[in-house]
């Protein structure tokens, strides 16, 4: 499973594995002779899309299928600039109030009907219509003013200072309004045959196997080489691994287990290449703070001391990746090194438990408090062995403190639609994909904590509402990180979650595509420029 | 006369002497383990079979062989009493239903064709799947699909009886129902159960396995033989151990259950001669 051109968003992850942000190629020109057209490349994906409008879902398996299918304004670039992509430049108003974008002209939807900035003020009226159940809205509740100038330019003026305003502008809010004007958006064919201006266009949904995309002819920056992607459903990773031994996937996300000791034969190294970076993502244990037990911080500070993240990275991603204190990755700016951390100490915690009124008067090895057991299960979703072996060593671990944990994995989408959004749960194992930009008030702001909104937990904390206000109301790069580094340690103080490890991304794609650049943040965002020389072509679209 | 024609069929003592070996290993499993099946340990995962682990380690470095000790409680314990469950459903509805006969012979015997009707292991997965699995909903649901086969042999047994001397006898006394089904027919339609019963504990076990392989069975940490088989599935190319050892338990358990049913049935039957 990959992540396209998405990276702006926050999402659910099922699970780690490669992800991407679509950042701009230079035509390399020189060598444009050796580029040749055909060939299709097949995805292993663990998780089923739920919705291909992005602005409608907000798992990852959705996102990274619609990112091959839609653009925004603007996207980033390599060095993680922002730069254009339906968008040709844009100004900003001195005071950062105002921005007016210039549309690229002659951009068709895929359906031939012309791309013009009604199409970005419909995506963006649609978004913020309250019908519309959207994780994402609150970006653009921050407009004041949206309007269309001309055929091609589109201005919005906000009220206060925004400071992730211009990276809002990607690919959530463009939507065809020819299409979509007189629909209910939340119940739209559309969701499930989706009409874009993206490098490939939707040919097919088998439900439960595949989603077929082929090539855009007609795409603003060039045909991509390939004449389609193919992304396969296969949640079982062994089944997967076993279609990639057999060459009948061309792109998977590797286990840290299979990156390290299956892949290694002459096999893989003639026919595979692997690549190896950090992800842009997290996973955490997440507690239900409406719960009476886990509305005590104390209790999740003493849970912290029972854990042994080390023992994570090392048994869970067999040292790939590192462990996790807050909300952003190690090597970006918000990321703050200097929380407080909790350290191993089963002792420490059991006294903490104790403190907090947990003995264990039977004798049977588990706390109890007024008559009652500590025991609470621990939610994950199926198909991810890596997730469910986190929770097993965190049920160990938590059994010698007295805990008692049991562990339900759930297939995802009832797990994210029954138990997430409903908040019927008492702690789970997930993971956030999260974006460049560090505003992260979808995720903390204790007002998001409505049905199908991401602050799931109910986490509810005063200064870091404050915060997070702060932080995106400034465009001064140090102020944001002053609000940012303090929420991080807020939030290593409180522990709504326990942040448990980022994992490092382990893709391996077909030796046959060339064209692959990998850069720091991964291979994926340059995909319609990867080709296959036409003697090693494997596939070609049925007529 | 059981035992005589029992002690011939020397392939069926076997049978018998290893589900009672099993059995002890069920109860001992405390004293026959070498480690604790649940400690984790990231410096030893996945070591081969060894010295320090006979049957080597899983990926979280524990004991293999002490897991499989104490997963024969489980699986042992599941087929038990589920099968359990099965019988005592199985006989109280066969013998109403061949006793009393007419209409309540219709509607139980219908309600038999239905449950038949069900593909048993769909449903299984579907109730789990709706109330969430555990080792006692997986022992009632086997049990609660499994009693069909039971009733059947009870009833056709009870058909034949209650038009036996006997009986008449019993009843021109004046004894009751309840008595008569209960102390008078049901011990002389025991026999078949006997066997079936046997036969269905193998088969329980590897319904449960089944289910357990699927993610659907006894959770996690507990050991089965079923979830270790998963467990290792992942890790078939690299640690062989993880699915070889639980793939022959199960298998020399089933088929010790398989030989002593047989055995037991063919010592039962006054027609076969040995």
């Amino acid at each position: 499973m990959y992540f396209y051109r998405h990276l702006c968003n926050i999402c659910f992850i099922f699970s780690a594995s490669f992800f991407f942000v679509h950042i701009a190629t230079l035509a390399q020109n020189n060598q444009s002779n050796s580029f040749s057209y055909g060939d299709e490349i097949i995805i292993g994906s663990s998780a089923e899309a739920s919705n291909l409008i992005p602005m409608l879902s907000s798992d990852s398996a959705s996102h990274e299928v619609s990112g091959f299918i839609f653009n925004g304004l603007v996207k980033y670039d390599k060095d993680l600039t922002l730069i254009g992509d339906l968008a040709q430049s844009w100004e900003i108003s001195e005071d950062g109030l105002v921005i007016t974008f210039h549309l690229k002209k002659g951009i068709k939807w895929q359906d031939g009907t012309a791309f013009t900035a009604d199409d970005v003020l419909f995506g963006y009226e649609t978004i913020i219509n309250e019908k519309t159940l959207s994780a994402y809205k609150e970006d653009y509740f921050q407009v004041k003013k949206a309007e269309v100038l001309d055929k091609y330019t589109f201005k919005v003026t906000y009220e206060k200072p925004f400071a992730p305003a211009l990276a809002s502008w990607g690919s959530l809010v463009v939507l065809p309004k020819h299409i979509l004007e007189k629909e209910d958006i939340n119940k739209t064919e559309f969701s499930r045959k989706p009409v874009g201006t993206g490098p490939f266009k939707f040919k097919e949904w088998v439900p439960g196997q595949k989603v077929i995309l082929e090539a855009n002819d007609n795409y603003f920056e060039g045909r991509p080489y390939l004449d389609g992607v193919v992304i396969r459903i296969i949640p079982d990773p062994t089944t997967m691994f076993l279609e990639l031994k057999t060459q009948g996937l061309d792109w998977i996300g590797l286990s840290p287990l299979q990156y390290k000791k299956q892949t290694q034969s002459e096999f893989f190294k003639k026919n595979y290449r692997k690549f190896k970076y950090p992800s842009f993502s997290y996973t955490y244990l997440g507690f239900n703070l409406k719960h009476p037990w886990f509305s005590d911080k104390k209790i999740r500070q003493a849970i912290a001391h029972a854990l042994d993240k080390e023992e994570l990275v090392k048994g869970v991603l067999l040292g790939m990746g590192n462990i996790s204190t807050g909300p952003y990755v190690p090597n970006t700016w918000p990321y703050n090194p200097n929380v407080r951390k909790y350290e191993y100490n089963p002792q420490k915690a059991k006294e903490l438990l104790r403190d907090a009124g947990w003995q264990d008067i039977d004798k049977d090895g588990i706390l109890e408090k007024n008559g009652k057991k500590f025991e609470f299960t621990i939610l994950t979703n199926m198909g991810n062995t890596t997730r469910i072996k986190t929770a097993t060593i965190i049920q160990y671990r938590l059994r010698e403190v007295g805990i008692k944990v049991d562990i339900r994995s759930l297939e995802w989408s009832a797990f994210i639609n029954w138990f997430i959004d409903k908040k019927r749960f008492e702690a789970v194992i997930l993971g956030w994909s999260i974006g460049l930009d560090p505003d992260q008030y979808d995720i903390w702001h204790s007002t998001k904590i409505k049905e199908k909104e991401l602050n799931f937990v109910s986490f509810k904390n005063q200064e870091v509402d404050e915060l997070l206000e702060k932080g995106r109301r400034t465009f001064d790069i140090e102020k944001r990180k002053q609000a940012y580094y303090r929420i991080q340690e807020i939030l290593a103080e409180e522990l709504p979650y326990i942040f448990l490890y980022v994992p490092d991304n382990l893709p391996i794609v077909s030796a046959r595509f060339e064209g692959i650049a990998p850069t720091p943040i991964g291979i994926g965002y340059n995909i319609e420029k990867w080709y296959v020389p036409k003697n090693l072509q494997k596939y070609r679209i049925q007529e | 006369m059981f035992w005589k024609r029992f002690k011939k069929n020397k392939l069926a003592v076997i049978g018998g002497i290893l589900v009672f070996g099993l059995f002890a290993v069920a109860i001992f499993a405390p004293l026959l383990a070498p480690y604790d099946p649940d400690i984790i340990n990231m410096e030893q995962v996945l070591q081969s079979p060894g010295a320090a682990h006979i049957l080597g380690t899983d990926d979280l470095g524990r004991d293999v062989l002490s897991r499989m000790i104490y997963g024969t409680r489980i699986s042992l314990s599941i087929g038990f009493i589920a099968i359990a469950i099965a019988t005592i459903i199985g006989v109280i509805l066969g013998s109403i239903s061949g006793y009393y006969g007419r209409l309540i012979d219709s509607l139980i015997m219908r309600l038999v064709d239905i449950m038949l009707s069900v593909p048993t292991f769909f449903l299984l997965l579907t109730v789990l799947a709706i109330v969430g699995p555990s080792i006692w909903i997986v022992m009632f649901v086997i049990g609660l699909t499994g009693w069909m086969s039971i009733a059947r042999l009870v009833r056709a047994e009870f058909l034949t009886l209650k038009e036996r001397e006997f009986v008449q006898a019993a009843r021109s006394i004046g004894a009751s129902d309840a008595r008569i089904i209960f102390r008078h027919i049901l011990p002389n339609a025991l026999t078949p159960v006997y066997v079936s019963f046997i036969l269905g504990v193998a088969g329980a076990i590897l319904m449960e396995s089944g289910l357990s392989f699927l993610g659907f069975g006894v959770q996690p940490p507990t050991p089965s033989w079923g979830n270790i088989l998963t467990a290792g599935r992942e890790y078939m190319e690299v640690a062989w151990w993880l699915i070889l050892f639980p793939g022959i338990a199960i298998f020399i358990t089933c088929l010790s259950y398989y030989i002593l049913g047989e055995g037991i049935r063919q010592a039962l039957d006054p027609k076969l001669k040995i």
